[in-house]
């Protein structure tokens, strides 16, 4: 009606630029059509259209800086790649986002970042372990005496941890970079430690289980893989049935470690939390060739956690061998049969534990991908970046953080209370205090960005925490402009700027004043935008700024 | 707070800085944030560097943050941060000095001083030595200014003797301002004309042309000395013309004048004046040069006739329509300007023309622009014409920046009134009636003369209000830039403009839409714009018959490198390389073999000489993996390395990305890590993939032209000289330029003369006189002296 109106009273040619002009651009992203408003950016067009495009240096609200990079889209079949974030969206544009092409741009863009990237992710202790358990997050938990919370990250990733306290050869400690001052921390007694408090509270912690899903899984052996499937795979919903020919769950644990180092009373108290979850032991039974095809036959999947597997048993069996053991999928962790997995010793014969344990988290997860028709993909070694060798300038910045005292020499019976309030003190908090909000990791991840395929770190580490809220680390700043523009619009006097410009320019406060005159009312709001852990929360911040 | 070690404030005393001056440029300059560049520059050219004190003044009494004070002057490499020597030392890295050892000199200079490797002043605070993009003067290679001081073919080992003749200099005072260009010649006089543009200075012009001016005066001869511009002939710098002797309108032709001859010459054409007029002429400088008649020293060395045949050859396949009277009239004289049919076509335009037609004569001419990317000029036009606007904007984009090109710099400082017209009619046909000269930081003479020539034209009316009386005006302004390189991309330059930092922003929208302060805009490079009055007047076709299909008119460059006649030219598009190289620049010299050309600096990329005969036309250009680029041309021979060019090229684009962008900013860092690990004997396996897969990312996924042109010089290299990639991967350096994969030694011809240990700066080899001399490697530095001074020529190098 309106339309008609202005059509009468301007007549048709003011009514047809009248109608281009507010005329909505229709679009098809990877195929898939939309009309936007004028002026509407491809990137606000994915997100109407539920398109995943991502990005680190874009702020809504705020005009694109178009810096990352990792936006980038192609438009109209042209090779160049545009950034999505700040090209506009015209009538008929067909943009191509989903593209191997535009992820490998993508991907490139994303390791340009991560080689330049002065900082671990996580910290080395944690990538070294094989049960690749968060360490740090554990002895921040202990070193505030927040013992249920420290079992809980324990347990998230090592099923046996009083166990593994006693005879672990601590691998973590060995990349400890504590060890390069004085000692490494002592992470395994820690681990030990809160092991022990929690069994001997009465009661344990019980891990959180989703419901029953009906489904099961038969273990083969109850050694520390098959333990530690069982109990992942309960938490997962999916009930457990272990067969051991001998007469004790354990296995190697029970049958080749000395009583000295691991007493049974430990190992069965764990078992029992297993046991406790629901996992149903079926001892004294051997598995033979006719029992794998039932098991295979009754059960939603098998897992073969039988240790070491002389190649007799493996024809018995009948599954394929390699040199070492069980033929498997390195991705899938899956033999040759459907549905039967193998994990730990029974792959590649180890003597450790910890490696076990790792393994029978992961096979957990590929069999519970499995049984639940999603696609298998072990990933168990949580992405980082690496700082590689650091000086002895980068040494004196982590060791502002931690305590001086040396590493606790104790007497075989563990840490005492104090002792390990002393050495989680000692701990350098390696590990990123974005960890959890890491966009650049973020999507490092989901587009299997690797940081060390073009590496070339530059910047030296350092840490600015004269601010009262916020510790900036100008090795992990990608140049983004975020801080600066949120800087602005809140009108600190200072704020801050650019400095210097091309490969060398840093975010730094004007006139080289401290952070804290720079930021004086938007501090956490620039932490909190700040798509890396350039800027962090010192909240978020584990170690103790002394 | 971290802070980048070059800019790392040291803060001075707060007395020395004098906050009422700083005061007093806010004031003069203003407070709005657009200021801030003219503000630092002044603050600069006080205290030579940038006290923090000042800079914190500036944030209290203006509308500048000092996020954004901060920001700007840490962007423009310009702007220096710690107090500076007594001399600034500027060592040429341009194309033609890198190819000729200005890397060995700047080391020897460096090593000379006592420079600390975190430093660039020497220790008593004397000289500050700093690496300089291009001072415009190749054929002097490799070259460095002290001060205004030029010293031109420089090696490692003279470099004392410069530094030693400077101080001399100074202390008897006669380092002078060498610019200043008064012109008062008269007309219908004879004519002796004299290069005076920045390389002619260099080259010694200066002296030369008051020699001359004193030899006229004292010898009383009815002749004017003019100053003209570039000649173009900068490989016979400094160059004097007579003219207006010879019946037939021939001229004759000085080259490589020095200035102890400047009476010989004048003598040679012109008979001294009577006897009296001799004696008031020379009163005070004694009547021994009266009474005596001197017999002159021959002077026909320096005699070249343009009939020569390598003057023809150089001058013969050239034309000038951007240079138009080149080399004969005098830059800053309007009315010979006018005379000679100027300011014609900007009258035609705003008196008789519509701007409708001014862009049909400028497309149909088929001019494409002259600053790289060749977009077409009239269509441009048209587009920033179409948009409606209260408030246009035309600007002449003068922030040439790539090492080895100077034409730009040229053609402001020889033809400043061409550059204006041109930029006049492109303000009437688009509606513009504000402009703005962006003029590169370093080409003071271009900047006061444009300055010069603008207040000229406002006063005759040519500019400002009412331009030939008619309802169009235009109001020009100058912008100096102040240091850095990708303000050549036009959006970085806008920025700049409105006073930020340089960073290119993502186009559409294009200038012509949205352009400086939001407005449209047009940017044109200024040997476009020096082309206008010349299509204006003649006519579309008149310039479209120069050229191929696709590129019309002619195209200035710089030749420079391993050729015998190096300077600026003019060519009609079409010509091939091989033209250029061996006829009009007289091919490579020293007998060796002509290799590759470099064409378009680095964005551009190398044609080898099997390909020689590529016409110069964009389309051809981009074919051959190289660019037409803003115009500078080097000639390589077989001692130069492909992959030290690329390197070399890459060095400067990586040095000059404004670090928006993570491809151009990390991408080209990690390509300049794999050249400088071959360059260096570590080269890894893969290295040469990686760099491929990464030059076509930076490529492809940069946000401007800097990024997206930096890998052409890498992968044109590698397109055609792959091998010499590979056998860098072995270690091995084919041209033997690579220091580090490189062995000088000692043949048998030696005769034991110890020159080369005499001369050798790190007592690498012995004082072992009569005897075969030795090259202790561990202490050798390859800087290739013993090579040079060795009277036998028994220093091989492998």
């Amino acid at each position: 009606m309106l339309c008609i109106l202005i059509k009468r009273i301007f007549g048709l040619s003011a009514f047809r630029v009248f109608a281009i002009k507010s005329i909505m651009p229709n679009i098809t992203i990877d195929n898939k059509q939309i009309s936007v408003e004028p002026g509407a950016t491809i990137l606000d067009a994915a997100n109407k259209l539920g398109v995943k495009i991502p990005t680190l240096c874009y702020l809504r609200g705020h005009s694109a800086t178009t810096s990352c990079m990792i936006c980038v889209v192609k438009v109209n079949g042209g090779s160049n790649l545009v950034p999505a974030c700040a090209t506009v969206a015209q009538e008929g544009m067909a943009v191509e986002s989903d593209s191997d092409d535009v992820h490998s741009a993508r991907r490139m863009a994303l390791e340009l970042l991560l080689g330049d990237h002065t900082g671990d992710c996580v910290g080395p202790c944690q990538s070294a372990c094989p049960a690749h358990m968060d360490i740090p997050l554990m002895i921040t938990h202990l070193s505030r005496g927040e013992h249920h919370e420290a079992i809980k990250v324990i347990k998230d990733r090592i099923a046996l941890p009083a166990a593994l306290g006693r005879i672990c050869p601590e691998i973590c400690e060995k990349v400890c970079r504590r060890g390069i001052h004085d000692a490494p921390v002592s992470i395994c007694l820690l681990k030990r430690f809160a092991a022990d408090v929690d069994l001997q509270s009465g009661s344990p912690y019980m891990p959180e289980c989703k419901p029953a899903t009906g489904k099961r899984a038969a273990i083969i052996g109850s050694g520390p893989t098959g333990l530690s499937a069982a109990y992942y795979l309960i938490q997962e919903g999916i009930a457990c049935a272990i067969f051991d020919s001998r007469p004790e769950a354990g296995g190697a644990l029970r049958y080749e470690v000395s009583k000295d180092r691991l007493p049974n009373d430990v190992l069965d108290a764990e078992i029992a939390i297993i046991q406790k979850m629901g996992a149903k032991f079926e001892l004294n039974s051997a598995v033979t060739g006719a029992t794998l095809e039932h098991l295979h036959r009754d059960y939603d999947a098998v897992l073969l956690a039988i240790g070491k597997i002389e190649p007799e048993r493996a024809q018995a069996l009948d599954i394929q061998m390699t040199a070492h053991g069980v033929k498997v999928d390195k991705h899938t962790m899956m033999t040759g049969a459907l549905g039967i997995f193998a994990a730990g010793a029974a792959v590649v014969p180890s003597k450790l534990a910890v490696r076990s344990v790792g393994e029978g988290r992961a096979a957990a997860h590929a069999i519970a991908h499995h049984i639940f028709g999603k696609p298998i993909k072990v990933h168990d070694r949580p992405f980082t970046v690496r700082m590689g060798h650091i000086t002895d300038e980068e040494m004196a910045v982590f060791m502002a953080y931690a305590s001086s005292s040396g590493r606790t020499k104790h007497s075989g019976n563990g840490l005492t209370p104090n002792d390990t309030s002393n050495e989680a003190e000692r701990c350098l908090h390696c590990e990123c205090s974005k960890l959890r909000a890491c966009k650049l990791r973020d999507w490092a991840i989901e587009y299997d960005a690797s940081p060390n395929t073009i590496k070339g770190r530059s910047k030296k580490l350092e840490r600015y925490d004269d601010h009262p809220e916020i510790i900036f680390e100008p090795g992990k700043c990608i140049s983004c402009g975020i801080c600066i523009a949120i800087a602005k619009d809140a009108g600190e006097p200072l704020g801050l700027t650019f400095i210097g410009r091309g490969f060398d320019v840093q975010v730094g406060v004007p006139f080289s004043e401290p952070l804290s005159k720079g930021l004086r009312k938007a501090a956490k709001k620039c932490a909190q935008a700040c798509p890396t852990g350039a800027l962090a929360l010192k909240e978020q911040f584990q170690g103790d700024s002394k | 707070m971290p802070s980048n070690s070059n800019v790392r404030m040291q803060c001075p005393i707060a007395s020395e800085i004098d906050l009422s001056f700083v005061d007093s440029i806010v004031e003069r300059l203003g407070t709005s944030p657009s200021a801030a560049i003219p503000i630092l520059q002044a603050i600069q050219k006080q205290y030579r560097y940038l006290p923090e004190e000042a800079m914190r003044r500036v944030c209290e009494i203006s509308e500048i943050t000092p996020s954004a004070i901060i920001g700007v002057a840490s962007f423009y490499s310009k702007f220096r941060h710690k107090p500076v020597g007594r001399h600034l030392v500027s060592v040429c890295h341009g194309t033609a000095c890198h190819v000729k050892g200005a890397e060995l000199v700047h080391d020897a200079l460096r090593r000379q001083l006592g420079i600390a490797d975190d430093d660039d002043t020497d220790p008593d605070g004397v000289f500050t030595v700093q690496k300089v993009v291009c001072l415009g003067c190749c054929t002097l290679a490799p070259a460095m200014q002290i001060d205004g001081v030029t010293y031109g073919h420089l090696t490692h080992d003279t470099v004392g003797n410069a530094l030693h003749d400077f101080l001399e200099l100074e202390r008897r005072g006669l380092v002078a301002k060498r610019f200043d260009l008064p012109n008062q010649h008269i007309k219908g006089l004879a004519e002796i004309r004299i290069g005076m543009g920045s390389c002619c200075i260099a080259g010694g012009s200066a002296d030369v042309r008051a020699a001359l001016e004193q030899a006229v005066n004292e010898l009383a001869i009815p002749a004017a000395v003019k100053p003209v511009g570039c000649v173009g002939m900068c490989h016979q710098t400094p160059m004097v013309e007579i003219a207006g002797t010879n019946n037939d309108g021939s001229t004759a032709i000085y080259a490589k004048v020095d200035p102890a001859d400047a009476r010989g010459i004048v003598r040679k054409h012109f008979k001294p004046g009577g006897i009296l007029r001799r004696i008031k002429a020379a009163f005070s400088s004694g009547l021994d040069n009266i009474l005596t008649d001197e017999s002159w020293a021959p002077v026909t060395r320096y005699a070249i006739d343009v009939r020569d045949e390598p003057v023809c050859a150089f001058l013969g396949r050239q034309k000038h329509i951007a240079t138009e009277l080149c080399g004969q009239i005098d830059p800053l004289d309007l009315d010979e300007y006018i005379e000679l049919g100027g300011f014609e076509a900007l009258r035609k335009c705003v008196t008789t023309g519509k701007p409708e037609e001014v862009i049909d004569i400028v497309k149909r001419s088929g001019l494409r622009g002259r600053g790289g990317a060749g977009f077409p000029t009239g269509n441009k036009w048209q587009l920033t014409r179409a948009v409606k606007s209260d408030v246009k904007y035309v600007i002449c984009n003068g922030d040439e920046g790539d090492p080895g090109a100077f034409m730009d710099r040229m053609i402001l400082e020889s033809y400043p009134y061409r550059v204006l017209e041109g930029m006049a009619i492109a303000a009437f046909a688009v509606g513009a009636n504000e402009g703005y000269l962006y003029i590169r930081a370093g080409y003071p003479l271009a900047v006061k003369r444009i300055r010069d020539a603008i207040e000229r034209c406002k006063k005759r009316g040519l500019l400002g209000d009412k331009v030939f009386g008619s309802h169009f005006s235009l109001k020009l302004r100058i912008m100096e830039g102040a240091g850095a390189f990708v303000c050549g991309e036009e959006s970085a330059l806008i920025a700049s403009i409105e006073g930020k930092r340089g960073m290119p922003r993502l186009r559409p929208p294009y200038p012509a839409e949205s352009g400086l302060w939001g407005k449209p805009t047009n940017v044109n490079n200024v040997e476009t714009y020096s082309l206008m009055p010349y299509i204006v007047k003649n006519g579309a076709e008149a310039f479209a018959k120069f050229g191929t299909m696709t590129s019309k008119g002619t195209k200035v460059f710089a030749l420079a490198g391993k050729v015998t006649r190096g300077g600026l030219i003019e060519v009609p598009m079409g010509i091939s390389v091989r033209e250029i190289v061996e006829e009009i620049g007289g091919g490579v010299p020293g007998g060796r073999k002509f290799k590759a050309v470099q064409i378009g600096g680095p964005s551009g990329g190398c044609i080898p000489a099997e390909m020689a005969d590529t016409a110069v036309d964009y389309e051809a250009l981009t074919s051959a993996g190289a660019i037409m680029g803003s115009g500078g041309l080097v000639v390589l021979d077989d001692q130069d390395c492909m992959v030290d060019i690329a390197r070399y090229f890459l060095e400067f684009t990586q040095h000059e990305s404004c670090g928006k962008c993570t491809f151009c900013r990390v991408g080209t860092r990690r390509m300049l890590d794999i050249l400088d690990r071959l360059c260096t004997g570590h080269g890894k396996h893969g290295d040469l993939e990686t760099l491929e897969n990464l030059a076509h990312m930076v490529k492809r996924g940069s946000l401007c032209g800097l990024g997206q042109t930096a890998p052409n010089p890498v992968l044109s290299t590698l397109h055609y000289f792959r091998d010499e990639y590979k056998a860098h991967l072995e270690g091995k350096c084919p041209a033997g330029r690579c220091k580090a994969l490189i062995k000088y030694s000692v043949t048998d011809d030696c005769i034991g003369c110890t020159k080369c240990a005499q001369h050798c700066p790190v007592q690498a080899i012995s004082m072992t006189p009569f005897e075969k001399h030795e090259i202790d490697q561990e202490k050798c530095i390859r800087c290739d002296t013993c090579m040079q001074v060795c009277p036998v020529d028994s220093i091989r190098v492998e």
